[in-house]
């Protein structure tokens, strides 16, 4: 194998060891359910990442891109979903589709030029559209209240059946959590999801197998967006308040934290380090103002040391397993 | 529509905040000419040189002159610690180049982080080098320190020519440049040169955050804008190009200027930060590299 490292295409058939973790993210929404509210807030916390980096790491992962302005569409998917439904009364369910069609409108008019663009300038370019729209969000303050923020978002819910205590929601994100990977997993081993592979691999060679790279490109973008955008309509959701903090440089870092720590360009790792990288600040109290200086550390650590972050372990373990395999 | 003397006086607005982002784009030609890296924490060199400075001079009573002369080495070391702590290890372990770029944003955010912690939210500022002013030439008023920052940006950049003309330090840094393999082969310790590059490149950042304080203020947070503005100005410029940094600086100063006359302060970033979209797509090698020529193979 001297494939791109960090792209590997699973065999496809359900092994026991494939259950293992939508069952822990079960056993840990369940495990919220009997702790107070305050780890349940923690754990909402970690599934709304969840969903974002799993969106980011078909960009990232799959395709071998780099967007560090993904937290644009989140602020659209926040910000649209609390103003539909604080000001103008909309479903949140509905709200959230509709927001998530916006979205990925926008990501196609952005990405068409963008993503032509490679190394450093398509991350300067993406870091700038991250930071033109969290300028928006503060400058245009009669849609967005600017550093006020926006509050009063009602909870989630569908045709007047509210989920009203926070874990009711917690459950609701454990299942989209779930449901957003079952959906990336599905993708990627698709025709698509080889696709995205073969680009990361080496863009010369996918084009001489006839992959049309511009539009596959846009096409991860697009999907990143969404699950970005639909990440952000829950937060607001979830927490009621919303303000352009949320959506700012410190998110697009921790969200890089979470995709470096579980392992770029797996399943799963995404989820994992979204749980660890949002469960460790709240085990080591005393980090409470340290926080970010943790997660940039964190963050520096894993780049220099294991850039395949903990998945690199579990590759280790199944290199064995093929190796048995082979000899049997 | 603004008239005749609102225009000239954010036109020499412009200039002044544009030699500071022509400053802060040298940097960031200086390390990526050396490493091929592009350094996103460029920006917290500016706010670490305000900050310095502000901190000497008022808390510790030193004199500006002094706290000048200290400020400068001591935000040289920090990117001596960047490029020793994170950005050498990573290159000696192949590190792709979006994991390098996150690591620098990462470091510039924990930098921002540790001196929000030790030093407060606050917005600093320390007064003009010369009291007084400012000139009034017609109904346009010229603050004292927009002469301090264009003579120091003036010294500055002839200090630089020859530094890159005449020492040896400085031609080994060119010849990194141009092939860091033949570089390599001819006995030039390209290593050694990064760790150059990247204080040389702070000091700029810290001369620039020094210059620039008194005409507005400094904060933790002040890195970002300054990082960004810096690197539209090397972009305009053609990415590598210190002259072309220089003048896409100033020319993105003075259209920064004319877009808070036109647009409110408020979208000064937003602005400028469309001037680096649209030159990324549509010049992708510098406004001055004339039209339609191929995008440079990154």
């Amino acid at each position: 194998m001297t494939s791109h490292a960090t792209i590997s295409i699973e065999p496809v058939g359900v092994r026991w060891q494939s259950m293992l973790p939508p069952l822990a993210v079960l056993a840990l929404a369940g495990l919220g359910l009997l702790s107070s509210d305050y780890v349940v807030t923690v754990l909402g916390f970690a599934f709304i990442y969840a969903i974002f980096c799993t969106g980011l790491n078909f960009f990232m992962g799959y395709t071998g891109q780099a967007s560090f302005g993904q937290s644009a569409f989140a602020a659209i998917g926040g910000y649209g979903s609390a103003i539909l439904c604080a000001d103008y009364g909309w479903e949140p369910l509905l709200a959230l589709l509709f927001t998530m069609a916006i979205s990925g409108v926008a990501a196609v008019f952005v990405g068409y030029p963008t993503l032509r663009l490679r190394g450093h300038y398509l991350a300067m370019a993406t870091f700038a559209l991250g930071l033109i729209v969290y300028e928006i969000s503060i400058e245009w303050t009669s849609l967005t209240q600017g550093y006020m923020g926006y509050s009063g978002v009602p909870p989630l819910g569908i045709a007047g059946f509210d989920l009203v205590t926070v874990k009711q929601q917690l459950v609701a994100l454990a299942v989209v959590a779930l449901f957003g990977v079952f959906v990336a997993a599905r993708l990627r081993q698709s025709r698509f999801g080889r696709a995205l592979a073969s680009i990361a691999g080496s863009e010369p060679a996918a084009r001489a197998l006839g992959v049309d790279i511009a539009r596959y490109k846009l096409i991860a973008f697009v999907i990143g967006a969404l699950y970005a955008s639909a990440a952000g309509s829950l937060f607001a959701h979830f927490v009621g308040f919303i303000s352009p903090e949320v959506f700012g440089v410190t998110m697009v870092v921790q969200s890089f934290a979470m995709l470096y720590l579980g392992g770029i360009g797996t399943m799963w790792g995404p989820t994992i380090g979204a749980v660890i990288v949002s469960v460790l600040p709240e085990a080591l109290r005393g980090l409470k103002e340290m926080q970010d200086i943790a997660y940039t550390a964190i963050l520096i650590f894993i780049l220099i040391f294991a850039p395949r972050g903990l998945a690199g372990l579990s590759a280790l373990f199944k290199r064995d397993r093929a190796q048995t395999r082979e000899g049997a | 529509m603004p008239n005749a003397v609102e225009f000239l006086q954010s036109v020499v607005n412009g200039i002044g905040v544009g030699l500071i982002y022509g400053l802060v784009g040298i940097g960031f030609c200086v390390i990526y000419n050396a490493s091929g890296i592009v350094n996103f924490a460029q920006g917290v060199f500016v706010m670490l040189g305000g900050m310095v400075c502000q901190v000497l001079l008022a808390q510790l009573g030193i004199p500006l002159v002094l706290a000048v002369a200290l400020t400068i080495p001591l935000v040289a070391i920090s990117g001596m610690i960047m490029e020793l702590a994170i950005v050498r290890p990573m290159m000696h372990r192949g590190a792709t180049l979006f994991a390098i770029i996150l690591a620098t944003l990462a470091a510039q955010i924990m930098i921002e982080r540790i001196v929000l912690l030790t030093l407060g939210d606050r917005p600093r500022t320390f007064s003009e080098f010369t009291p007084g002013g400012p000139l009034k030439i017609g109904d346009v008023a010229i603050g004292y320190q927009l002469f301090w920052i264009l003579g120091c940006g003036a010294f500055l950049v002839l200090l630089l020519w020859l530094f890159f003309t005449r020492t040896r330090t400085g031609r080994a840094l060119r010849a990194c440049s141009q092939n860091r393999e033949a570089a390599q082969l001819l006995g030039i310790p390209v290593s050694h040169m990064m760790l150059v590059a990247f204080a040389l490149s702070a000091a700029l950042g810290a001369v620039a955050g020094i210059l620039v304080t008194p005409t507005q203020y400094t904060a933790y947070n002040v890195g970002t804008p300054f990082g960004v503005n810096g690197f539209i100005a090397a972009i305009i410029g053609g990415f590598g190009r210190a002259g072309g940094a220089l003048a896409g600086g100033l020319l993105l100063g003075v259209l920064q200027a004319l877009a808070i006359v036109a647009l409110g302060a408020g979208f000064k970033n937003v602005a400028a930060l469309s001037v680096l979209l649209v030159v990324l797509l549509l010049f992708p090698n510098g406004l001055f590299a004339g039209f339609g020529s191929k995008a440079k193979a990154h």
